[in-house]
């Protein structure tokens, strides 16, 4: 639904990114991670025909941005980053306006504000001056905003930034909503473990360079060397907690072993297997309560991937 | 599209609306309304009683007529002079506060086009103009009703003014969009609002001295007589323009061949009894002038939103080499 294909762009003497290429299947959520100034806004723009590239091609929906913005445009709902509301209008007038200004039809402006302030849980806001609407509501109907004219894909440039925990939460639901709705979305951001729970594509960028981009699981494996093991004890004395990490340290192929208060981390290659070392400790009679694998971390591949990608 | 489309199209514009309702929302709308009105109305109210007093005084009767226009002439230049002043004020912030706002970009995504933006914003900062002056109308009205001014010139002396409204706006309108800050847009459109009001007016008064010390002209002020080396500058001033429909010396109804000449081969050489040159009253040209600016800076303003945007570009095909 989305492809960018050896992006390049720079202002100035700033190469603000360089051979950027990575693709969205159709009703994929891509989570677009990287730290500030990597060139995440700049693709974004790239893709919401607001900016063109000095080099390559990005499509959506088979469209190229750079040969047929409007038809992109027809195709996009885009919420930048930081975007302004007009002070004087009520949230409805708002959707509305923007609903003309994507070619809905009038009759059916007013239905479209309504079904979604419903959608963005802002039905009793509908005619309350948006200026004084949260930052949290704000978004919501800024994500309202971008469906007026119910677009394929979403392009959403930090949609959780400045946020409350509890203004985050409803983001996050909202844009689950949106998946279920079979949208393509791209979200960027750079607080990792969001994403990790919305996402199931990921595409690293760092410095104006792509350092990975596929399926969450793939990019994960593919990042993450060895495992690592959470072992609870039933009984976890200072004493037996010593003793139980001695055995780990001992046990072939365990790489490292953390004893925390109610818990042991334990990190082993890839060629330990969970039966034999839980085998193993049963045999030198420690109880063990519970015995499970830490899922690998996104924030943990993203600075593998990009110390990998500086480094290089 | 066909242009009369384009045209409808033009004229529901969301843009429009919005600014439209955004506007008249605010406490200034009617404030400045009723400033400007209670301001022409005094300007006129004062003039009327001055203008009997000294009558009276002097030759002992009242002229109702002489009286009459000299107040309607005392408001109509007022009312040019808060037209010029508001105009930049209403348009200058209408591309660069979109951007400012940060709303801009969202804009541009929609499917408005470049011109639908520019359009919607000259519309919407022109309406509330035009509605000023379409309130002041009942004024000049009441004060018409001494004599003294026939309708033509009642008419003409509206047409200058909303041509000047309409000039200054989209004046001021791409200054918003080549600058980035409101501030820079408003100093820049009030520079070219001086420059149109009293700029033209400084530079061919000095035009005509300068002709007038190197003998080659003239200036036969002293003697009614026609002004024979009249700078073309003068016809872009709207009050030189008014003053010469106000107090007419030679006034002429435009017709189809006077625009077409103006058109072609702009301002004769002379004023009113022209030397070698179409009749061109000084209005006609304000208003062709006005409105040619006003089509200029619209499509610069448009050519300046667009770059702001990706522009279709087409793909070029590799040309197949052949096989040497």
């Amino acid at each position: 639904m989305i492809a960018v294909d050896h992006l390049q762009k720079s202002f100035g003497r700033q190469v603000a990114l360089e051979d950027v290429s990575f693709a969205v299947p159709k009703g994929e959520v891509f989570g677009f991670v990287g730290p500030n100034g990597a060139g995440k806004t700049t693709t974004i723009r790239i893709l919401a025909t607001l900016s063109a590239p000095d080099g390559g091609d990005a499509t959506v929906g088979g469209v190229p941005v750079s040969e047929n913005p409007a038809e992109v445009r027809a195709l996009i709902g885009y919420m930048p980053d930081f975007f302004g509301v007009y002070d004087r209008l009520t949230s409805g007038e708002y959707l509305e306006f923007y609903a003309a200004c994507h070619g809905v039809p009038r009759r059916r402006r007013a239905r479209v504000a309504q079904e979604l302030l419903e959608l963005v849980d802002l039905t009793d806001r509908r005619d309350v001056a948006v200026d004084t609407l949260s930052r949290g509501m704000k978004q919501r109907l800024g994500l309202a905003r971008a469906l007026v004219h119910d677009p394929q894909v979403l392009l959403l440039d930090e949609p959780a930034s400045g946020l409350d925990p509890r203004a985050r939460v409803e983001m996050k639901e909202l844009i689950r909503e949106l998946r279920r709705m079979g949208k393509t979305i791209l979200i960027s951001s750079h607080i990792l473990p969001e994403l990790e729970q919305l996402c199931t594509w990921v595409g690293f960028i760092d410095g104006g360079k792509m350092a990975a981009a596929g399926p969450m699981e793939e990019v994960r494996d593919r990042v993450t060397t060895g495992r690592r093991l959470r072992i609870e004890l039933a009984q976890p004395s200072e004493e037996e907690t010593e003793r139980v990490a001695a055995l780990l340290r001992d046990h072939p192929g365990v790489l490292a072993v953390r004893p925390l208060p109610d818990h042991l981390e334990v990190a082993v290659n890839d060629e330990v297997e969970d039966e034999q070392l839980l085998s193993a400790l049963v045999e030198k009679k420690v109880r063990v309560r519970s015995f499970s694998q830490i899922a690998g971390d996104l924030s943990e591949a993203f600075m593998r991937l990009t110390e990998d990608h500086r480094g290089s | 599209m066909s242009v009369t489309r384009r045209f409808l199209q033009g004229l529901d514009n969301p843009i429009v609306v919005k600014e439209g309702v955004s506007r008249m929302r605010t406490w200034r709308a009617p404030v400045v309304a009723t400033l400007y009105l209670s301001l022409i109305g005094a300007v006129g109210y004062a003039w009327l009683n001055v203008d009997i007093g000294v009558t009276q005084q002097s030759i002992g009767a009242v002229s109702a007529s002489a009286i009459g226009s000299h107040a309607f002439a005392a408001m109509a230049f007022f009312q040019l002079t808060l037209i010029s002043l508001f105009a930049p004020a209403l348009a200058a912030g209408a591309v660069s506060g979109e951007r400012e706002r940060q709303t801009l970009d969202v804009l541009l995504v929609s499917r408005v086009s470049a011109f639908g933006i520019i359009w919607g914003k000259l519309v919407a900062s022109m309406a509330y103009t035009l509605l000023l002056i379409l309130t002041a109308l009942p004024l000049f009205a009441a004060v018409f009703l001494f004599g003294g001014i026939d309708p033509s010139q009642f008419f003409v002396s509206q047409l200058i003014t909303v041509a000047t409204a309409i000039g200054l706006g989209a004046i001021s309108i791409f200054w918003s969009t080549l600058f980035k800050r409101s501030l820079a847009a408003t100093v820049m459109s009030y520079a070219s609002a001086f420059g149109l009001m009293v700029g033209t007016a400084v530079l061919s008064t000095m035009l005509m001295a300068t002709q007038f010390t190197a003998g080659r002209g003239t200036l036969i002020a002293t003697t009614g007589a026609q002004t024979p080396g009249l700078p073309a500058l003068w016809y872009l001033n709207p009050f030189f323009s008014l003053y010469e429909v106000l107090f007419p010396q030679g006034y002429a109804w435009p017709t189809l061949r006077t625009f077409l000449q103006l058109l072609i081969f702009g301002p004769g050489a002379g004023g009113y009894t022209p030397i070698g040159g179409p009749v061109v009253e000084p209005w006609h040209a304000t208003v062709v002038a006005e409105g040619l600016v006003a089509v200029a800076c619209t499509i610069a303003s448009v050519w300046l939103l667009r770059g702001r945007r990706t522009r279709p570009r087409r793909r070029v095909e590799p040309v197949a080499q052949e096989p040497a």
